[in-house]
């Protein structure tokens, strides 16, 4: 390994070595606010390496990883999400009692875990990363050990576990019909045994796994009571930085090995995410709980990706790169308001009705909150429109009509159960400023979500120059 | 003695795997669910080993290596998740222990 192999891969010691110091300042001193000091340090710093790495680019270090632009900014919006996620776990920390900083070693593993994936070329680095960012989730999304907390967590290792299998029989059974684990030489090779059966079959069952992963329907039994049973910070978590992780690895490997050329693999996707869109919309209509709400909402927005990935070409690396950092921060504002929002003496606010009034007694809180829940509906000036945008233009290029007309009908469907959150925030509150108790949350938390809504007006007013640098960096050969 | 053709071996390692999926399915208890999952890691661990003999490569091996190192850190944190549960409820039954629906 040269050196600038090791500058290639900066970005990805940093995050270790904050891990390492965590877990070495555990050992000596246990400080909630030196933890979490830590923790954004390595993240900022593995930020500001990016660039070092960007000019080493694009590079092969050793058959494991490949550091290219596309890995580099999948690996920036990763770490800008998780940076979010560490200062909403403090603010929801801090009015909890027990021991957090191993949360924040977690993250960072995690996190790490999520960066491997984007830059993974080798079914070795892919499974390394994907156990980094799953064992890890295990842990953070039953930490506070509460009884709804550790079910969430025993369903997740479960469902978890069995997609891991999928994943590694499919592995298995490529690497059987190829002899090679490597994505590059493997796409050579599969181009020219067209038709055997066993590689099919080993590409379907991979494609299971990912779905496991991503939440598609019909694997996305488990996205609702993970999403409600794990606190919501790592809920956020979970939604932005895994599906990140795994969608940037899903397009890589299927943008190299090609999915038109297996018209099943292609009649698969599509019959996933038109179930997806529609499905998960249509679940969400009946949800009273906030955060299921938004679990039934993410398995749309990740069929609507779909949209994109099976369009593929140029322009859907673009249209996945600007959505995907879209619905993350999206995603992670709508979150962290329900991470900050005060609930009933301890609990989360995760009810309808906890929401009701909520512009009377916490007017910027709320005006967040609808402008996360606007981004998601997809209304114009925010990020979610020129998003969905996007995915549409990618989706009439390649002429994919029934999908284009499900993210469409999707949309539709979805704009009833946003907009009757934010109907019911801006309903009277039945008792006035009853609940109001010692609920304030530290400036940290209303800053990073006052900045997340400022980066969906800016996606969603004057796009262009994030667009340009998607279409300068992230690109696939 | 003629080598065991590679068919026979991913025969093998399919049946385990449905095995083990079936067992995931079927069990109520986590215990055993837990022990199913091994089933179906171990079997596509062992599909690697056949493609690594079947190259001549020492790929499915080291392969095999890291599903082992997986499984050990899956089951250790299943465990530790499966003592806080009966800690809280007392039961072992997954679908007992199951109180989010919807």
């Amino acid at each position: 390994m040269s050196i600038q192999d090791f500058i290639a891969v900066l970005p990805l010691v940093a995050l270790a070595t904050a891990a390492v110091m965590i877990m070495l300042a555990i050992t000596f001193y246990r400080s909630h606010l030196l933890t979490l000091a830590i923790t954004l340090a390595g993240l900022a710093a593995a930020v500001a390496l990016l660039p070092l790495a960007a000019r080493q680019t694009p590079r092969q270090v050793t058959a494991l990883l490949t550091i290219d632009g596309y890995a580099l900014f999948f690996t920036g919006v990763i770490l800008a999400a998780t940076f979010a996620v560490a200062i909403f776990s403090y603010v929801y920390l801090r009015r909890r009692t027990g021991q957090h900083d191993e949360l924040y070693l977690l993250l960072l593993l995690a996190a790490l875990g999520a960066a491997v994936l984007a830059a993974s070329s080798h079914f070795a680095s892919l499974f390394l990363g994907l156990e980094l960012l799953s064992s890890s989730l295990f842990v953070l999304i039953a930490y506070p050990r509460g009884r709804i907390n550790i079910e969430a967590g025993i369903k997740y290792l479960i469902l978890a576990s069995v997609s891991t299998a999928f994943l590694l029989f499919g592995m298995a059974l490529i690497y059987d019909q190829t002899g090679t684990m490597e994505f590059g030489r493997l796409a050579v090779i599969a181009g020219n045994t067209d038709g055997a059966g066993l590689l099919t079959a080993g590409l379907g069952l991979l494609a299971v796994g990912l779905g496991f992963k991503l939440a598609l329907v019909p694997f996305h039994m488990w996205t609702p009571d993970v999403y409600q049973g794990a606190p919501a910070p790592i809920t956020a978590f979970v939604a932005t930085v895994s599906k990140v992780g795994v969608f940037a690895l899903a397009l890589r490997f299927f943008s190299e090995v090609g999915i038109h050329p297996h018209a099943h693999l292609f009649l698969l996707f599509t019959l996933i995410a038109v179930a997806s869109m529609l499905g998960g919309n249509l679940l969400a209509l009946l949800q009273n709980n906030v955060k299921r709400m938004l679990a039934y909402s993410s398995i749309a927005h990740l069929g609507y990706l779909l949209v994109a990935f099976l369009a593929s070409g140029p322009l859907a690396v673009t249209a996945v790169a600007f959505y995907l950092s879209a619905y993350t921060a999206t995603t992670l504002g709508a979150f962290g308001v329900i991470a900050v929002a005060p609930g009933h003496s301890g609990a989360e606010a995760e009810t309808l009705q906890h929401y009701r009034g909520l512009f009377w007694r916490r007017p910027w809180l709320a005006a967040v909150f609808a402008a996360m829940l606007f981004s998601l509906a997809g209304i114009p000036l925010t990020a979610g429109f020129i998003g969905k945008f996007y995915l549409l233009d990618a989706g009439v290029g390649s002429s994919l009509w029934l999908l284009v007309f499900s993210l469409v009908a999707g949309s539709g469907i979805s704009l009833y159960y946003y907009l009757r959150l934010v109907v019911v925030m801006y309903m009277r509150p039945h008792r006035e400023g009853a609940r109001e108790g010692a609920d304030a949350f530290p400036w940290t938390g209303s800053l990073t979500l006052t900045l997340l809504m400022g980066v969906i007006f800016w996606l969603g007013v004057y796009p262009a120059p994030f667009i340009d640098m998607i279409e300068r960096t992230a690109r696939l050969k | 003695m003629a080598p065991i053709p590679a068919n026979y071996g991913l025969l093998l390692a399919a049946l385990l795997f449905i095995l083990g999926l079936a067992g995931v399915l079927v069990r109520r208890n986590v215990i055993f669910i837990l022990l199913s999952i091994e089933i179906m890691v171990n079997a596509a661990g062992l599909a690697f080993v056949v493609g690594g003999s079947r190259w001549r490569q020492p790929d499915g091996q080291l392969m095999f290596i890291f599903i082992l190192v997986m499984a050990a850190v899956e089951v250790s944190l299943g465990l530790a998740l499966v003592l806080q549960l009966y800690h809280h409820l007392k039961t072992l039954d997954i679908d007992r222990a199951s109180s989010m629906r919807g």
